[in-house]
């Protein structure tokens, strides 16, 4: 027998004491692998979506950010019009390398070619394109013809079906692009003139037609030249286009970093409490499961135990406690996350992208090192406290 | 091979509130001797029987284990020493109670370096058997009686084979025949095995067991001889 194989053998016979320990071990974990998963998640998800916008400015109609930014990052569905003739406009300012235009639509509600109610559809200028086409020329060596399609990664035809069905006109899927977290991810990207084709058709075909007003676009995509300064663009588009609203790709989804923020705090107030209160429950077991062994350390001491020995096997106790219940804590979150990360999603209107295996392990092992360490720190003290004690005292107590 | 030299010890009870509990007393205790010491609760017999193993600092005089003042001694030296020279047997119920009777008459080779190995097995096996418990190996404590609790505690007392046990009223919490039939494996011990016992009890009819006996009270030596 050892060490270890004492303080284990001690952790099971004490099933009370380890349970309480455990679970403050396990709620400690749990929480902590939990809210770093869903704000990693969130943060990756929103750094993803500007990846995959890639632009350096969007350009919206005034007034219609918080929407445009809901319908990218959440995949809310919107309807937002500004001329066509601010795309000439913004190209010609000093800095814009390329300005293309967007158009935001939707499918019909309840359209029976869709995984959620409402698919967002962006339709995209192939001349000027520099978000999709880039990917396609990657992926297919072409771009999109008429009636071909790509989707985010939640898009796919029915089961048996090669095509979906958008306002009763059949479009062929060609490749789905890689999750992002955020909206993009049930968005179906077409170029203009399937869109155009779609709306023209859908008069006849659909019971409720794809209305795209003429000469209207939604959104311009502005990729600036290399060396230009972004705020002075911005700034240019503002005085020299009026009625729409430039929004640089580092303050893209502001109001979603500030839900964040907030979230955040309250996440890191709540943590801390429920850490310290751990910490405290921890410390008091321990004092009161040292109380009570004191006989029993002090026969182990008079059997020829040192100070040391007695210290070590109560925290050796303690870190297996905690890697256990971590362990449970740990299980319990990373499965929480990843059966309901929809209904957070929903719940608390983020994005969320479940992190690489790599990156999980990371925290995994940061969430067992956390648990680890609030154990060993709240059984630290009557650890000490008990092993200075005379072995005569407390046998004699 | 102990000597208590001139040994005090106060316990503080309060600031400025004192207790004596041994009040400078000398005490040999030579190989193979079967010491009893006897005197009333509170006399002070436990507190001289937890100053010769070391458990408790004097306040004035020195321990001296074959010549070696314990209290010289680090608390790593100390502990070793008496894992490996001293054997406990203690008036409560000290075994472990998560641990089985074997792992608890093992614990004490964890102190002196020892791995779980054939030869620690056969040694706590024949110890069993010798107290008479070769067939409770996988019990636990709390499925024994006192009597034979108290015997896996003698058993464990010699598992590291030491010159000398050191029991605090082994039997006050026994039966009269329990208690007769410990102290006769007390003196089977000391007779076969030539160890050498200090035994502290308040009953005076069991001084006959002992090849000497020491009556303490008020910490002091009052009787026998010292």
């Amino acid at each position: 027998m050892n060490l270890f194989q004492l303080a284990l053998k001690n952790i099971s016979g004490n099933t009370f004491r380890s349970f309480v320990v455990a679970l403050c071990a396990l709620l400690l974990a749990a929480f902590a692998l939990f809210t770093t998963l869903l704000l990693r998640g969130a943060e990756n998800s929103l750094r993803l979506a500007i990846d995959r916008l890639g632009a350096d400015i969007v350009v919206v109609p005034e007034g219609t950010e918080a929407k445009v930014e809901g319908a990218l990052l959440m995949g809310v569905p919107t309807k937002v019009w500004m001329p066509q003739d601010v795309v000439k406009k913004i190209a010609t300012i000093p800095g814009v390398e390329v300005a293309s235009p967007q158009l935001y639509l939707a499918t019909l509600t309840g359209a029976s070619c869709c995984s959620v109610s409402n698919m967002f559809m962006i339709a995209y200028d192939p001349q000027t394109d520099f978000t999709i086409t880039p990917w396609l020329m990657q992926k297919m060596g072409k771009g999109l013809r008429l009636g071909e399609v790509v989707g985010g990664s939640y898009i796919f035809p029915s089961e048996g079906y090669q095509n979906i069905k958008v306002y009763g006109y059949l479009v062929t899927l060609k490749a789905n692009l890689e999750p992002t977290g955020t909206g993009l991810d049930q968005t179906l990207f077409m170029t203009f003139s399937t869109a155009q084709d779609v709306s023209s058709k859908s008069t006849t075909q659909a019971l409720a037609p794809l209305e795209i007003p003429s000469n209207s676009i939604s959104s311009v995509m502005v990729k600036v030249l290399p060396g230009s300064d972004l705020h002075a663009v911005s700034a240019q588009i503002m005085q020299t286009v009026p009625g729409v609203t430039p929004i640089e790709s580092a303050n893209m989804f502001q109001s979603y970093r500030k839900q964040m923020t907030g979230l955040l705090k309250t996440i890191l107030v709540v943590m801390g409490i429920a850490w310290g209160l751990s910490i405290v429950l921890i410390g008091l077991v321990f004092s009161m499961a040292a109380n009570e062994r004191r006989k029993e350390l002090g026969v182990l001491r008079a059997l020829g135990a040192t100070r040391r020995f007695i210290f070590q096997s109560l925290l050796a106790e303690a870190s297996l406690m905690a890697i256990i219940g971590a362990a449970a804590g740990i299980f319990i979150a990373g499965l929480a996350i990843f059966l309901f990360r929809n209904f957070i999603m929903v719940s608390l209107g983020i994005p969320f992208l479940l992190p690489s295996a790599g990156v999980f392990t990371l925290w995994v092992g940061a969430g067992l090192l956390l648990a680890l360490f609030s154990v060993n720190l709240a059984a630290l003290l009557p650890a000490i406290k008990i092993s200075r004690q005379d072995p005569a005292v407390a046998m004699r107590e | 091979m102990i000597t208590l030299d001139s040994i005090t010890k106060t316990y503080q009870i309060a600031k400025g509130n004192s207790v004596p509990a041994v009040r400078g007393v000398d005490l040999e205790i030579d190989r193979g001797e079967f010491i009893i010491i006897v005197g009333r609760s509170g006399s002070g017999k436990t507190t001289l029987l937890n100053l010769a193993a070391g458990l408790t600092r004097p306040t004035s005089g020195k321990v001296m284990l074959e010549g070696t003042n314990l209290w010289d001694l680090s608390d790593q030296q100390q502990s070793f020493l008496r894992s490996q020279r001293i054997g406990f047997v203690f008036q409560f119920p000290s075994l472990l109670p998560t641990l089985t009777v074997y792992d608890n008459v093992i614990l004490p080779t964890i102190f002196c370096g020892g791995t779980s190995n054939g030869a620690e097995h056969a040694r706590a096996a024949e110890l069993l058997d010798k107290v008479g418990l070769a067939d409770k190996l996988q019990a636990y404590p709390r499925q024994l009686s006192a009597g034979q609790q108290q015997r896996v505690v003698i058993a464990r007392a010699l598992m590291n084979k030491p010159q000398v046990l050191l029991a605090d009223e082994p039997t006050s919490n026994l039966d009269e025949q329990t208690e007769l039939e410990i102290m006769e494996l007390f003196r089977d011990l000391h007779t076969s095995l030539g160890i050498t016992i200090v035994m502290v009890t308040h009953t005076r009819t069991l001084v006959s067991y002992g090849t000497r006996y020491i009556e303490m009270a008020n910490g002091l030596v009052v009787n026998g001889k010292a």
